[in-house]
């Protein structure tokens, strides 16, 4: 998929972003060591960079935050001052200002729609890169008191798309569905040390209680929304809204538990098992095409590869956060981008069955980020060095920590 | 000094026999016509220098020692004056004098005479070599080329002729112009000379450069840097009309050529997200009719169904449509009712197309389409059809529960609201019974239930009965028990936790793990750790 693509990809040209961070963060997710893409990743992704900051889904198109996300994340997998430098942080952030709305949410792109994915990407984004948080005068949402900046309202924005099921609508007041339940907790998560946000603006046993409702028997994989049929790609989206939701359970700072919230679940809240039985037996394709898919009839493609596999990952996975509360973020306003995840292999309860070999278990995602725990520390550590201003030519003007 | 070309006497016939060597007579392949112009070009170089045919077919030593002599000669009087002068002034006048007698002709022809250089086109094969041509086909080809020259000339005299016209020059007392019947010319002239360069060279000429309404346009073709990853082998067409989209988002050109130039595009991919926000921004820009790009979008959305931008860029249609008929009641309802009727289209064809419901929850809340009877219709009819549709509960609920008049702003969604109306609240709750009763596993209305009497602010101990239902003999052995509805279970083991029966909560929930609903079992574990 990252060699030359035929013709019968042109549908692909608005999203060939995307496909940058699909192949490598599935080659990443099975172990593969990706940093030898960098410099022609570094190429490709200069040449879709818009003079006026943000990145589009190939050469010639509008900067999009869903495909700047991709392709950041995208320069996170490959690693290194080169990929690194290849982002016009000024332009970015002036970019993001203008897509910031009034109501705490981001347009995805200019004159495009205001929805959770915005507020999602912009989240990883702004934190990845450590961009300043201050609104131009430009943007739609800019105060001349300084009292708006660019995560203000955010956290509510989310909180207005969950929807009487208890899942996540893309909007407010559309249907819950899976994909956006992941950039709700994801963007939450961000915003703050997710144990206190996520249960101040989410209604959790709600939320919860559609998110399990999600995996079906016999199948074991999860659907999207509520009747409809499960699909390998929500292994990720809403198989990996387990570790931020148990996260949220029960734990308080200080490793006790909150008196009055609720409590951690006992092994684990999904089937661990029947997620990985639905991935290893119905999502890969056995002809010689290889990858994974959404189902079987279906042909594999980059998305559903990447995402089978993030959620095979969290599967397999145990996430817990570390529960000293030193992680104050650098960024203030998003302190939880600097919260720190512990991982184990998932060893699974007494009856549960352990049913995968020991050569299958994948590479942990980092349950916000979806990349390596290393690749996102090592990105967010060489913007922080750099200070989130820009007066000084990138010198840090904001010391991390101060 | 060597004799001018003039001055040198023509050979007589039978002289210029004589300069023929001798052993030419042995070859065979003067007397077979070439078959392609690369071989009459080599026949033509022989005859005009007979000793180096021999001398590279048979060597030197073939030749007679006067042949020889002969060959020396006429390659000095062909060499360039400063080679010719090294050679002592004596030597060559000797060399000058058999030169004159043996007829030399000096003009002969050069040895690249017979390149006939390559050229990327169907009618020649043999490895692109034009040499390899027939000679008839040499002869079409050639025709071609002066056809094809004529026309670029025509074609010149066209775009000078407008440009004239549009620096107002005058032609004696008249005006330049340039009528219709000229524009129509010059596009029959360019389509045959994208034929005529089509099979001379085998290059397409795209669309674009064909119609000369688009010559003022300096296309701006996409290149990817050396070893970019995951390039698209663009089709020409789409190639030619990407780089011309760029060119005129660029100069910020919003005209009537660039929104075809964009119907163009969005037929080839209509997932082109940036070629409909600019299609957008050219139709506010020209102030174009909004209900006649209306009607063309329908017939793209049908055709694409699974499309995520055509329902934004109807989105912003409305947005600048709207204000336009606010202000008459009639023409609102009009257009909501037009928009109704076409989103009952498009969800007969696909009743959960997130992004059609997502437009239809954004046009209610535009329109004001609340108390709109045709609204609930329309989604009771989507849930009579299937009454799993999950899409169209989600809507009823918006409809009723986020009205202006009986909600209040902020309240979450799942959270009581006091200014849900009692009697709509038992309208929902009763619509709710009514379909699980058709299909008590259906989930959907189960989640409805809920949310109505959560949002009404009543106790879920009011669907007690209603649900019981659907659990007989829960916890009793011998094959007693039978649950119909998961989801029952699941809302009774809420129930008893409400009236603080944990007991039996406990038991509802023990019961989904091990029994009825056991891929949930560490939820419904879960839930019985949250009940202490």
């Amino acid at each position: 998929m990252l060699e030359p693509l035929p013709e019968r990809f042109l549908a692909a040209d608005p999203s060939r972003s995307w496909i940058l961070y699909w192949t490598l963060a599935g080659l990443t997710t099975l172990g593969e060591d990706v940093s030898g893409y960098r410099h022609r990743l570094a190429q490709t992704a200069r040449g879709m960079q818009n003079p006026t900051g943000g990145f589009g889904g190939g050469g010639g198109q509008l900067s999009h935050l869903a495909t700047t996300y991709a392709v950041v994340l995208a320069l996170a997998l490959v690693g290194g001052e080169e990929a690194y430098e290849v982002v016009d942080r000024e332009g970015l952030w002036r970019w993001l200002c203008s897509l910031k709305q009034k109501d705490g949410g981001f347009q995805v792109c200019l004159g495009g729609e205001e929805d959770i994915r915005g507020a999602y990407c912009a989240a990883v984004i702004i934190t990845l890169l450590n961009l300043p948080l201050e609104l131009t005068p430009e943007s739609p949402a800019y105060t001349p008191d300084g009292s708006t900046n660019l995560l203000s309202g955010l956290a509510d924005y989310v909180r207005r798309c969950q929807t009487f099921e208890g899942g996540i609508s893309g909007q407010p007041n559309v249907e819950a569905h899976g994909a956006y339940a992941f950039c709700a907790l994801g963007c939450l998560s961000v915003l703050g040390d997710p144990r206190r946000i996520i249960p101040e603006y989410l209604d959790i046993p709600r939320l919860t209680a559609w998110l399990s409702s999600r995996q079906y028997a016999p199948e074991g994989g999860f659907s999207g929304r509520t009747n409809k049929l499960i699909d390998g790609c929500y292994s990720h989206w809403v198989g990996g809204c387990f570790p931020l939701i148990e996260a949220a359970l029960g734990v308080g700072a200080d490793g006790n538990s909150i008196p009055g919230s609720l409590p951690p679940p006992a092994e684990t809240l999904f089937s661990r098992e029947g997620l990985t039985r639905y991935i290893l037996c119905c999502c890969q394709d056995q002809t010689r095409r290889g990858g994974l898919r959404d189902k079987p009839g279906k042909m594999s493609d980059a998305y559903h590869t990447c995402y089978v596999l993030a959620g095979l990952s969290s599967a397999q996975h145990q996430w817990e956060l570390s529960t000293n509360d030193t992680n104050i973020g650098a960024t203030l306003g998003a302190t939880g981008a600097d919260a720190v995840w512990n991982v184990l292999p998932y060893l699974g309860g007494d009856d549960d069955l352990q049913v995968f070999e020991r050569e299958d278990l994948v590479r942990p995602v980092h349950p916000v980020y979806a990349i390596p725990l290393a690749s996102k520390d090592a990105m967010r550590s060489y913007f922080l060095a750099k200070g989130s201003s820009f007066d000084d030519d990138g010198a840090a003007a904001t010391a991390p920590g101060e | 000094m060597p004799p001018k070309g003039k001055a040198a006497p023509k050979p007589k016939a039978s002289e210029a026999k004589a300069t023929q060597p001798s052993s030419s007579k042995k070859q065979p392949a003067a007397n077979t016509p070439p078959a392609t112009i690369a071989e009459l070009s080599q026949l033509r170089l022989d005859e005009s220098r007979p000793f180096d045919a021999v001398r590279r077919k048979q060597g030197l030593s073939a030749l007679s020692r006067d042949e020889q002599t002969t060959w020396y000669a006429a390659r000095f009087a062909r060499q360039p004056a400063h080679a010719r002068n090294r050679v002592p002034i004596k030597t060559q006048r000797e060399l000058w004098r058999q030169v004159n007698e043996a007829s030399i002709g000096l003009r002969a022809l050069r040895d690249h005479t017979t390149k006939w250089g390559l050229a990327a086109s169907p009618v020649v094969t043999s490895g692109g070599d034009v040499g390899g041509l027939s000679i008839e086909a040499f002869g079409e080809w050639s025709e071609r080329r002066l056809r094809l020259t004529a026309l670029e000339v025509a074609s010149r005299a066209f775009r000078e002729r407008r440009e004239r016209a549009r620096r107002g020059e005058t032609e004696g007392k008249d005006r330049v112009v340039v009528t219709e019947t000229d524009v129509d010319d010059e596009k029959e002239r360019r389509r045959e000379m994208a034929e005529v360069r089509q099979k001379l060279y085998g290059v397409v000429t795209g669309r674009f450069a064909l119609d000369p309404e688009w010559d003022d346009v300096v296309p701006i073709p996409h290149e990817e840097p050396d070893g970019a990853l995951a390039v698209i082998a663009y089709p020409a067409e789409y190639a030619e009309a990407i780089s011309y989209l760029r060119a005129v988002m660029a100069s910020k050109e919003y005209s009537d050529r660039c929104l075809r130039l964009t119907e163009t595009i969005i037929e080839m991919n209509p997932a082109h997200y940036t070629v409909w926000l600019y299609r957008a921004a050219i139709i506010q820009a020209l102030k174009l009719s909004i209900p006649y790009e209306m009607e063309w979008l329908n017939k793209v959305a049908l055709d694409n169904l699974k499309n995520y931008q055509i329902w934004h860029h109807r989105h912003l249609l409305v947005d600048s449509y709207y204000p336009t008929i606010a202000e008459d009641a009639e023409a609102t309802k009009e257009f909501g009712a037009a928009e109704q009727a076409f989103l009952t289209r498009i969800l007969a064809e696909d009743a959960k197309n997130y992004h059609v419901w997502s437009y239809r929850s954004y046009l209610v809340d535009k329109l004001g389409m609340w108390d709109d009877p045709g609204e609930l219709a329309a989604v009771e009819d989507l849930i009579d059809a299937d009454v799993r549709n999950n899409s169209a509960w989600s809507h009823r609920f918006f409809l009723v529960f986020s009205h202006p008049a009986r909600s209040t702003p902020g309240v979450a969604a799942t959270e009581p609201d006091p200014a849900a109306p009692s009697e709509i609240v038992d309208r929902e709750v009763s619509y709710a019974k009514d379909k699980i009763v058709l299909a008590p596993q259906n989930q959907s209305p189960w989640n409805y239930l809920r949310g109505v009497l959560v949002k009404g602010g009543r106790k879920l101990a009011e669907a007690e009965e209603f649900s019981s239902q659907f659990v007989v003999g829960l916890g009793e052995g011998g094959g007693r028990e039978e649950v119909t509805s998961t989801h029952a279970l699941d809302l009774l083991a809420e129930i008893y936790a409400e009236k603080g029966d944990k007991e039996r909560a406990d038991l509802c929930l023990r019961r989904l793990g091990e029994k009825w609903d056991r891929i949930r079992v560490g939820y419904w574990e879960w839930r019985r750790k949250c009940l202490n």
